[in-house]
């Protein structure tokens, strides 16, 4: 103990010395939650720009019909109407401007109703490419679905409603679900990169090769770090909920098991970091491999979006990943009030925490061959 | 004299795949005495010195320190406690004062000197609260240096000390040795400076390509016998090891030969 924590003294008093890395320690932190709650708190249902030109002029005036569906249109909120003049060629302009969207309603198109053989063009990339075009695609069907029963004389039947029921307790926003991933994120990154960082570092410095030769175990040397990453871990998820909360009026708090579950994640991770310190020896090859193994993590293990959005393959392989649980239980705990599930995901961490701990004291050797 | 043994090397052998880095060699170290290996780049000093510290495995031989094996695991535990090790190219804690530094080292063992007094042994109270990184390259050295008695070891291993330092930083730290001397610590040190090993040791071993050439106590044999082409010849190598007039000298062996040849 007293060498582990001597170990711990000596990390924190490098860390608080270093001003890059106090900085970065801080400004991290600062930074995820600034970028991720600007991109995320905004609105929660999107908005498209729409262009529409109503070429249904009869004196100057747009005929009944088209003005009634493009009314419609309007009523639905999802688009940002801009209006483009009748005169003007739709297709030069589309090029010119750059534009990305535009409904067209051709002209007759009020004596083609009558006539019910009347047609829209909606100009948009196919959705293959551009995925706002199958959200755009489905709501404009919408449009015409209603218009259609509105103008055939047949009212909408209104059989089925929904209500929506939020079932976490307040009113969280997208923001809200987010926090949980930002922490776990960044107990991940904070995690990995620091352990292999700090280990290959003093190894270049020659300062593992002496400490191999003083009474120190590499279990001792490993849980020094790791408490030292735990330091780190609680610094910059305090700073994430504070931005969180002043600037993004984040409501998410962090429970008694939201806690035991960044210790757990805070182990863990600087756990799997080394491991892997254990296999890279110069400092450019521990940064690459401290990204190979966080950048597919982030974005598999539900950070950004919600597992069940993936395909069946990614979702079968964020199984495997331990920042999956991490978010899962912080979710659990802060969003959800899932207690069982939390805790259960807690254990699954220290699982892995113990695991990758023991086996890095077991791979890791002082001596050299 | 029945001078109890600190160091024991037998029929020593260290491969690193085909390369023979250290080619069975053999010799005695006693308790309190200063040991000296001097030879070239690439003669297979540290990798001797590494093999006495248990950082490294050995391929064949045996290897004692204050009588315990160094392959054994046990062994390792007990010579770990005694020793105190400076690595060659070592650097400690940028960002931790003189002081600091020290006292992390001592924790590691949880006995050892009084850190006042050390940084004092080897004059650096001006620079008690100085950081590592703001030292000169010769302060640095005593540092590490210091980091190397701090558990007030019974055997101090000092791979080249002297490396890198003026020459009165260099006598300083003579006289830091000889004072370790007198306190009857054992020392082993590596050097490639012939005069170095002269004033200091009790015992000179001369090593070049894996393989004791010579061995001998300084007043009474004369080592000076090195010049530089000898180790040229070997392996195009050039030894910083000052050259004097051939002479003869005592080898490992005890046989009085002519100089200079290797086998
Ligand atoms: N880890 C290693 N792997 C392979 N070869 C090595 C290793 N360490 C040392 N060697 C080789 O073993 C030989 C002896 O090296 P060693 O470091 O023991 O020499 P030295 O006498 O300490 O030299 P110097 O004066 O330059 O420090 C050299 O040829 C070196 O290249
Ligand atoms: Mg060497």
């Amino acid at each position: 103990m007293r060498r582990v924590l001597a170990i711990l003294n000596g990390a924190l008093r490098t860390w608080y010395r270093s001003k890059p890395t106090l900085f970065w320690t801080l400004a991290f932190p600062v930074l995820l939650m600034l970028l991720f709650g600007a991109i995320f708190s905004v609105s929660q249902d999107p908005t498209f720009d729409l262009h529409l030109q109503n070429q249904d002029i009869v004196d100057g005036q747009p005929t009944v019909l088209s003005k009634t569906f493009s009314d419609m249109l309007n009523k639905t909120e999802i688009f940002n109407l801009h209006i483009v003049d009748s005169t003007e060629n739709a297709t030069l302009l589309i090029e010119e401007q750059g534009i990305q969207r535009m409904l067209i309603i051709p002209s007759g198109f009020q004596a083609d109703c009558i006539s019910r053989n009347a047609s829209i063009i909606l100009k948009m990339a196919p959705p293959e490419v551009e995925t706002a075009s199958a959200t755009v695609r489905s709501v404009v069907d919408n449009v015409v679905e209603i218009f259609n029963a509105v103008v055939s004389g047949q009212s909408p039947p209104k059989v089925v409603t929904i209500e929506f029921e939020s079932i976490v307790s307040e009113s969280f926003q997208f923001i809200d679900w987010f926090v949980p991933g930002l922490i776990a994120m960044s107990l991940m990154t904070t995690g990995i990169f620091g352990a292999i960082g700090w280990n290959t570092r003093n190894r270049e410095l020659g300062i593992l090769k002496k400490l191999a030769t003083t009474p120190l175990s590499k279990l001792e040397w490993i849980i020094g770090v790791v408490l030292y990453e735990l330091v780190m871990a609680a610094i910059s998820t305090v700073v994430i909920l504070t931005i969180g909360i002043l600037v993004f009026d984040v409501k998410v708090l962090p429970s008694i098991y939201s806690i035991f579950l960044i210790v757990s994640g805070a182990i863990a991770f600087p756990g799997i970091g080394m491991v892997v310190a254990r296999f890279v020896k110069e400092s450019d090859a521990a940064d690459a491999a401290a990204n190979a193994i966080t950048f597919p993590m982030m974005f598999l293990s539900g950070t950004f979006f919600p597992l069940e959005m993936m395909p069946d393959f990614l979702q079968q392989i964020a199984k495997v990943l331990p920042l999956t649980y991490l978010n899962n239980g912080l979710r659990d705990s802060m969003i959800y009030g899932n207690v069982t599930s939390a805790l259960t995901n807690t254990a699954i961490m220290l699982g892995i925490g113990a695991f990758f701990i023991i086996l890095g004291a077991l791979i890791t050797s002082w001596r050299e061959e | 004299m029945d001078m109890e043994v600190a160091i024991e090397v037998k029929s020593l052998v260290k491969k690193y795949g085909n390369l023979t880095a250290v080619d069975g060699i053999s010799f005695t170290v006693h308790k309190g005495e200063v040991f000296a290996f001097v030879g070239p780049n690439g003669a297979g000093k540290t990798t001797t010195v590494e093999i006495l510290v248990c950082l490294r495995n050995l391929t064949s031989g045996e290897a004692r320190v204050n009588g315990f094996n160094v392959q054994d695991r046990k062994g390792q535990q007990e010579i770990r406690k005694r020793i105190g090790v400076l690595p060659q190219d070592f650097n400690t804690f940028d960002l931790l004062t003189v002081k600091e530094n020290l006292i992390y080292y001592k924790k590691m063992y949880g006995h050892g000197i009084d850190i006042d007094k050390l940084i004092e042994l080897v004059d650096l109270k001006d620079k008690t609260n100085a950081l590592y990184k703001n030292l000169s390259g010769g302060l640095k050295k005593r540092l590490a240096i210091a980091t190397a008695l701090v558990n007030d070891p019974e055997v101090v291993f000092l791979d080249e000390p002297t490396t890198g330092l003026d020459p009165r930083a260099r006598r300083d730290m003579w006289n830091l040795v000889k004072g370790l001397k007198e306190q009857g610590t054992t020392v082993f040190l590596t050097t490639h400076y012939m005069d170095e090993a002269e004033t200091l040791a009790d015992t000179v071993a001369i090593i070049n390509s894996g393989k004791i050439i010579a061995m001998g106590t300084p007043p009474r044999v004369n080592i000076k016998t090195w010049r530089n082409e000898d180790f040229d010849r070997q392996k195009g190598r050039k030894a910083i090891i000052r050259s004097a007039s051939p002479n003869s000298f005592r080898s490992k062996a005890g046989k009085r030969r002519r100089c200079c040849r290797s086998s």
